[in-house]
């Protein structure tokens, strides 16, 4: 006979099923189902305690459909539990979307007034925004164009993203929910290289290039690239 | 309780916004708490004029929605502490946005809050035009003295009959240039009205100031000297019930050639 299509391992991280990427869906719910049925019997004598299992899938995506179908199974049991149902790929349009937010987006369009141009990931924005146009990001936003609309980095609600650069004449700067009014009372406060960000109190503040070491240690890991030496 | 007026006209470009904008401020400097609601989505001007652009966070169509509430949506304007409101108009979207229900019911939200409600009615007599007139109790028909404008007023003071508000509609008679009635080149003020068969609420005459001030954000209310800012404070003061003689045109001198001469000689 074959091996099993749903092999249990023990690792230092906890219990595993490992379901054969190979094996067809039918044979894994067959084995899966035994081996259950005699983990649930081998249990029996033991104190009752549930036991938290990672499913693993290889190379194989599991439906939706299936997906509920094998927690469904672990949920009939009164003593186990799905941790959770990882795999070893992700669809292309998965893909294609952990791309598109962690790419850098070059824009040099204007923007005019009543357009709305939302962004996945961050923007290096060159181009001009016009009074009532609004750029949108769910990353960070560097400015280098000219801004007298509305700009908004981390939608919908990620405060720890930024916008920098020369933003003066905007309207408004949004990060996350907070916003600011740019009026004479605090345009003053934005020139070449500021950085606008929210702070502990969940305020939009502002600060120098210097200081995002400070603001947001995590700030240049993420970029990432290669240092030589 | 206060009152909704509708401002509109059918025919764009007459002065439906800056009538808008300068009546509510008048309005505001009497001591009336005002409100005032951009219907024109997708083409936004009032926030401008009052110099409020910046400050939009939701508009009408959040509010229709349910996005976000009312009071969140109005933006005060700070020259007058507490007492001029306006609730923006969307950018992104256009009129269809908004139904006659969903406008009916917020300007009957704010009705309580305020002594007056103006309704900035976008051009034209489409869904736009029905979304203004929905909530409105009475109104202000704006027009030019040119054959096109009052034609358009026309057909608008037509479409009003057929349903009726609460009140007659009344006539503003917008950039009136005097020198071209005196030639005879443009209608008059009282043909106009007399042609039109509404109640005349008041007359403004063409002012470079209105445009300067529109460009700088200040309603031209503000500027005490102005013809212009005249023309819209009588207008309030009528809103008021109190009863303002028609402004007389400025007497313009006309110096004969003779009467030059003599002022020449004079001068030596």
């Amino acid at each position: 006979m074959q091996e099993d299509a749903a092999v249990l391992r023990g690792t230092k991280d906890g219990y595993r099923i490992i379901l054969d990427d190979q094996a067809s869906v039918k044979e894994i719910f067959t084995s899966l189902k035994k081996l259950l049925d005699s983990l649930q019997s081998q249990s029996e004598f033991s104190k009752p305690k549930t036991i938290s299992f990672d499913i693993k899938t290889g190379s194989r995506l599991l439906s939706s459909e299936n997906r509920s179908k094998i927690e469904k199974m672990f949920a009939d049991s009164k003593s186990f539990q799905v941790h959770k149902i990882s795999s070893d790929v992700i669809t292309k349009e998965k893909s294609d979307q952990l791309l598109e937010e962690g790419n850098i987006h070059i824009l040099d369009n204007i923007i005019r007034n009543g357009q709305q141009v939302e962004i996945q990931g961050d923007v290096l924005f060159l181009g001009k925004i016009h009074e009532g146009g609004k750029l949108i990001a769910s990353g960070n936003i560097f400015v280098f164009g000219e801004v007298k609309g509305i700009v908004q980095a981390g939608v919908p609600n990620f405060e720890n993203k930024m916008i920098i650069g020369d933003v003066h004449t905007a309207q408004q700067v949004r990060i996350g929910e907070q916003f600011e009014i740019l009026d004479d009372t605090n345009t003053g406060k934005i020139h070449d290289g500021t950085v606008i960000y929210v702070n502990d109190l969940h305020v939009i503040d502002y600060a120098k290039v210097e200081d995002i070491k400070e603001i947001n240690p995590k700030f240049f890991n993420q970029i990432g690239g290669i240092v030589n030496g | 309780m206060g009152k909704a007026l509708v401002i509109t006209s059918g025919k764009g470009g007459v002065g439906k916004t800056t009538s808008t904008a300068n009546i509510g401020t008048a309005l505001a400097l009497m001591g009336k708490r005002v409100c005032l609601i951009d219907l024109d989505i997708g083409l936004r001007n009032l926030d401008v004029v009052l110099g409020l652009d910046n400050r939009i966070i939701y508009d009408i169509v959040d509010v229709a929605s349910g996005r976000a509430k009312l009071a969140q949506a109005l933006v005060k304007d700070k020259r007058f502490d507490d007492l001029l409101y306006l609730l923006p108009a969307a950018q992104n979207t256009d009129k269809t946005a908004l139904n006659e229900q969903q406008v009916a019911d917020i300007v009957n939200d704010l009705k309580p809050d305020f002594d007056y409600v103006l309704i900035d009615c976008p051009a034209g007599i489409e869904q736009g035009f029905l979304n203004a007139i929905a909530g409105a109790d009475s109104a202000i028909i704006v027009t030019t003295p040119e054959i096109s404008a009052v034609r358009d007023a026309d057909r608008v003071v037509g479409l009003l009959e057929q349903h009726p508000l609460q009140e007659e509609p009344r006539l503003i008679i917008n950039r009136i240039r005097q020198h071209m009635i005196d030639d005879g080149q443009s209608m008059d003020v009282d043909e106009i009205t007399r042609h039109l068969g509404i109640d005349l609420l008041g007359i403004v005459y063409d002012d470079d100031d209105v445009i300067a001030t529109s460009n700088k954000g200040e309603p031209v209310v503000l500027k005490t000297d102005n013809p212009a800012g005249q023309g819209y404070r009588d207008i309030a003061r009528r809103l008021e019930g109190e009863s303002v003689p028609l402004m007389q045109p400025k007497e313009e001198k006309k110096e004969t050639a003779w009467q030059k001469l003599i002022g020449w000689f004079r001068k030596k």
